[in-house]
């Protein structure tokens, strides 16, 4: 088939040096995605649906301690692990690289949940049910995901095709790939983040201002960590899963030293 | 040890009531739950208003009430206020009793946006939670380009001249709506994933699950 398109391949790079986990990501995600409200029975369960989440790390004893923060979503990974474990072919990776999952197409055996190794899926335990005047909130472009399905980060694909359709409109012709950029289209979490955290772009596109990094961790993989010059990592590296997703380390101008009474 | 005639009973029982659920929900699927026009909380008839003005009608395009057809995904119905547009004129206060429009009818429209209370008109095509239909791209798509004739797999598959204009693209899929005092789908209408796909194949469209399911 001949096709117009050119393929993207959407990435993130989280700064944690700018990262301050005031959580806004989390709940933006949780308004844009119509997702359930987590209740403290969720929590405990440990079935809260957290498309994006911030983890939060201790550092030092008290009271020279550091909290450390690091949004974790689906990282949208080259060799998914959840992919070649459905059997029903409800998530692949598609021609904008992202991960997608199918939801009309699952048939919730959750082995996809359980060979992800960031734990960034979530499985619909109950019909989701929101209050009656919150129920006006709900984004239509997103399907309700029903009882018995997995649900994860789609990186706000609804927002990927307004973005498309906008493109359209303003050109009066049919889709031309080239014309949209990174600018056009971000995720809720990256929208909201009010320093600039996270940061999003095309890892095709050689002036997104997230290539750079792509391309330095690309370059020296695992083994040759140490000669990298940006401050760039992924999460598990060592089990090669290449995600889409790039940290970027937090440089400590005063690190904690145990001798000192540094407050 | 039970008889075999009641063990041939059990089994006869459970196969049948497999049958039964596969097929209600087989029929009541978009494709088959279809054709009937739900009752509607006032009386809109399409004719007198979208409707040519040869047969009566008043001649409002399509896009001029359902105005996101051509701007996103939902067509959207209008709010009140847009009823209105006529309706402050065109009502109980300002027509004699003997004119041919239905006052009675009206009246309660104007009541609707006098006492804030948006009509909730009851949807008649519907597509399953998961499936996201956006008009824009399909306007676009028969309004716009070179002429051409192409046979699209929906209504009677008759060879169709395109471009179109915006209210004849309207009656691809819905049918002759300014014909139809109450809206109803159109007759053989399948709206079956297949069909979709197959047109989206043929004209180069794109064709990843994400496109609709999202």
């Amino acid at each position: 088939m001949v096709t117009n398109r050119i393929d993207h391949k959407w990435g993130m790079v989280v700064d944690l040096d700018k990262c301050t986990g005031c959580q806004a990501c989390v709940v933006a995600c949780q308004a844009e995605n119509n997702l359930p409200i987590n209740t403290k029975d969720f929590f405990l369960q440990k079935r809260a649906y957290e498309w994006i989440r911030i983890e939060r790390y201790w550092e030092g004893e008290y009271p020279n301690v550091k909290a450390r923060f690091i949004p974790v979503l689906c990282q949208h990974c080259e060799n998914a692990p959840c992919e070649p474990v459905c059997p029903v072919y409800a998530t692949y990776r598609n021609d904008d690289g992202l991960n997608v999952q199918i939801y009309n197409r699952c048939v919730g055996t959750r082995y996809c949940i359980n060979n992800c190794p960031y734990q960034v899926r979530f499985f619909n335990f109950w019909q989701p049910n929101w209050p009656e005047r919150l129920k006006n909130q709900l984004n239509p472009d997103v399907t309700i995901r029903t009882r018995g399905i997995t649900e994860k980060c789609t990186f706000c694909v609804q927002r990927l095709r307004r973005a498309e359709l906008q493109v359209e409109r303003v050109s009066g012709e049919r889709l031309n790939d080239e014309k949209l950029k990174a600018g056009n289209y971000a995720p809720a979490c990256t929208q909201a983040c009010p320093t600039n955290a996270l940061m999003f772009g095309d890892q095709n596109d050689a002036e997104s201002k997230i290539r750079p990094y792509f391309d330095d961790v690309n370059t020296f993989d695992i083994h040759h960590e140490e000669e990298r010059t940006t401050r760039g990592y992924r999460l598990l590296e060592e089990i090669n899963t290449r995600p889409s997703i790039i940290y970027l380390k937090k440089v400590d101008q005063y690190p904690l030293n145990e001798d000192e009474d540094h407050v | 040890m039970l008889p075999l005639v009641l063990v041939g009973l059990i089994v006869t029982a459970i196969v049948g009531f497999i049958i039964v659920v596969l097929a209600i929900s087989w029929f009541s699927n978009p494709p088959f739950g279809l054709g009937n026009a739900p009752p509607q909380p006032i009386a809109f008839p399409h004719t007198v208003h979208a409707g040519s003005v040869d047969q009566g009608g008043v001649g409002i395009q399509c896009e001029f009430c359902h105005r996101n057809v051509t701007k996103g995904e939902a067509a959207t119905v209008p709010a009140v206020e847009n009823c209105l547009f006529c309706h402050k004129q065109i009502n109980a206060e300002n027509q004699a009793e003997d004119t041919p429009v239905n006052l009675a009818e009206i009246q309660r429209v104007v009541d609707r946006f006098n006492d804030n209370n948006p009509i909730d008109w009851e949807r008649v095509h519907r597509l399953p939670d998961h499936v996201r239909f956006v008009h824009e791209a399909h306007i676009r798509f028969l309004t716009q380009g070179e002429s051409r004739t192409e046979i699209l797999p929906i209504g009677d598959e008759q060879p169709m001249q395109l471009p179109l204009t915006v209210g004849e693209s309207c009656s691809v899929c819905h049918g002759n709506v300014a014909g139809m005092t109450e809206v109803q789908p159109q007759a053989g209408q399948s709206l079956k994933m297949g069909t979709c796909v197959d047109c989206h194949k043929t004209n180069n469209a794109p064709t990843d699950c994400t496109i609709c399911h999202k």
